[in-house]
């Protein structure tokens, strides 16, 4: 159940976005990727989740190749995503926002749903309990009446994770989750993450804040102008020199 | 206390509805009330398409008149009834309708109404032009008037009861759609394509549906027109009509089924008492869509639930959160697909 990306190479007219990128993510581990902005990283997430067809190479996932599939498909086999910039359905209540993930848990149709109320009330009811439970988890089932827009951004935050878990993910992606958090909710985060990793669901993470970075992931690929300069665990890529040369700069002589 | 004041309500608007032609001053105002079922129909359909899926269309004319083509051509060749004609003509116009879907998928906001409004005008050519099909411009005559169970509907009066049907069932349709996954999924893909896409939705399948849905909706009302009037012709199905059916369903609210009962009803009426200045309506539409996206982007009952938000009051018809909400301007400003 691994993804495998292989010699991935994004162009957008003449920019290189992601340039031969190769690197695989195992089961079970949190695989962080970091690296200056407008290195490729969401790039990389957008190739992933269907969104971008790739220039040249592939992305399989569990032997099978997935890059060039449409993205609902994508989600279908088993990926999520959370966006830098969240994305929630903004005129929707938080429930809503989360049953919409639930969509492949639906079993009625457009018939049922013209002609037999009565299954269809049965499902809701079904399906809105799972939400509840989801969002509980995430405490904030609370707000699950309010419109999710409505709420402060951390919880904001929460909500899209929920959602993103309520497609019933093999691995989830998460953009940058922590941008925009407090020390306190970031703990709360990498708490998470680590809770969701434990439950047996793969994640790969693109985030800035290296201490949370460096507190979960298992592995580590790090890229810079689109390709990837360093890969290893946390400690090994933190001492990288060219690592600590891409977010730096290097010392000139003068 | 509140459910009791509901049933009440419901009740007297119930009662209210059946006795209505028996009650109205004369046959005209009852053909008035009959057409403005018709555009209830049709107000109903772009809102399932373009106020929960976001998706523009300014083809309910053309959809329309497949629908009363359909009907005509069926009843006046080859004697059909209605009840033969009805699930044929929602059939076509609903093809009609995912047809047009699939050209509109590639494009989006102006771009979107424009292609819309150009294969409208095909359909419309169509009918003027295609003589040995559709008689031209001379129109459609002597189409009869239904008959159900072996009663003739030949009055405005009796008319106005197959309308009701129609419409009582078109609602409930429609709400039990907006309340199902089916629903969650439009306006999912009119809040945030992208996002919705993420989250599992085949963005391009509902976007087909709900459009095939708006030519339904549509089909029912020509079929009905057809065998109302018994005269039709290709002027009546022009883009003004789509026009209309816009900006009822934008003073009424957008994103709201009960939206579409309102601007349905209120704007053929308010039209009627202004048949005075008929070269102004036109005028008055356009200030009527442009006072509605300035000052009131949910339409009437979008006002009505700012309101009570205002007040702290529920007014006793207000829904439940959950459900389907009017939305604002956001639906008019569509995105391009950037993800970032």
């Amino acid at each position: 159940m691994s993804l495998e990306i292989e010699n991935l190479v994004m162009r957008f007219g003449g920019v290189v976005a992601v340039n031969d990128v190769s690197l695989n993510v195992k089961p079970g581990m949190i695989r962080g990727l970091i690296g200056p902005n407008g290195s490729g990283k969401t790039t990389i997430f957008n190739v992933v989740s269907g969104y971008y067809k790739p220039t040249s190479g592939k992305v399989s996932f569990d032997g099978k190749v997935i890059s060039g599939l449409p993205a609902h498909q994508i989600t279908a086999l088993g990926f999520a995503r959370t966006f830098q910039n969240m994305r929630l359905f903004k005129t929707m209540t938080v429930l809503d926002n989360v049953l919409v993930a639930m969509g492949h848990h639906c079993k009625t149709n457009l018939w049922q749903a013209m002609l037999n109320p009565v299954a269809v009330q049965r499902e809701d009811k079904m399906l809105t309990e799972k939400a509840l439970h989801l969002l509980s988890l995430f405490q904030i089932a609370d707000y699950a009446r309010e419109r999710a827009t409505s709420l402060p951004y951390g919880h904001q935050r929460r909500v899209e994770m929920a959602r993103a878990l309520a497609t019933d993910p093999k691995i989830v992606l998460f953009d940058e989750p922590a941008a925009g958090l407090n020390e306190k909710e970031t703990e709360w985060l990498s708490e998470t993450l680590l809770k969701i990793r434990d439950s047996g669901i793969t994640i790969f993470l693109v985030e800035h804040d290296m201490k949370l970075v460096m507190g979960i992931c298992d592995a580590v690929s790090v890229l810079d102008y689109g390709k990837k300069i360093a890969e290893g665990d946390t400690k090994t890529v933190s001492t990288d020199p060219v690592v600590i040369e891409a977010y730096l700069g290097k010392e000139e002589d003068l | 206390m509140k459910n009791t004041f509901k049933v009440i309500l419901l009740g007297v608007g119930a009662l209210v509805l059946l006795v209505f032609p028996l009650v109205a001053p004369n046959r005209y105002t009852v053909h008035i009330v009959n057409m403005a079922g018709i555009w209830i129909l049709m107000s109903l359909g772009l809102n399932l398409a373009m106020g929960y899926c976001g998706q523009i269309n300014l083809a309910l004319g053309a959809f329309w008149g497949v629908g009363a083509y359909t009907a005509a051509l069926l009843n006046t060749r080859f004697g059909s009834p209605i009840w033969i004609n009805m699930p044929l003509g929602m059939i076509l116009a609903g093809i009609t309708g995912a047809l047009i879907a699939l050209p509109m998928l590639k494009v989006r906001s102006h771009y979107l109404a424009l292609v819309t409004i150009g294969l409208a005008e095909t359909i419309n050519i169509i009918m003027v032009n295609e003589i040995w099909l559709t008689e031209g411009p001379l129109g459609i005559s002597a189409i009869e008037m239904p008959e159900l169970f072996g009663i003739p509907i030949d009055g405005a009066e009796r008319f106005f009861y197959l309308v009701l049907i129609c419409v009582v069932i078109g609602y409930l349709v429609a709400r039990q759609i907006v309340n199902h996954r089916i629903g969650r999924a439009f306006i999912a893909i009119r809040d945030d394509e992208t996002a919705a896409r993420a989250m599992g939705v085949n963005v391009a399948r509902y976007q087909v549906l709900a459009n095939a849905l708006a030519g339904v909706y549509c089909g029912v009302a020509g079929v009905l027109y057809a065998h109302m009037s018994t005269y039709i012709s290709p002027d009546i199905f022009e883009f003004k009509n789509a026009l209309f059916v816009l900006t009822m369903t934008m003073v009424g609210g957008m994103g709201s089924l009960a939206g579409s009962l309102v601007g349905g009803l209120a704007l053929p009426l308010t039209q009627e008492w202004l048949r005075a200045i008929k070269s102004w309506q036109l005028v008055g539409f356009g200030l009527a869509i442009m006072i509605v996206v300035l000052f009131m982007p949910g339409g009437v009952v979008g006002l009505t639930q700012k309101i009570e938000q205002a007040g702290g009051i529920r007014l006793p018809w207000a829904r439940k959160q959950t459900e389907g909400k009017p939305v604002a301007e956001e639906k008019l400003e569509m995105e391009g697909p950037n993800v970032a």
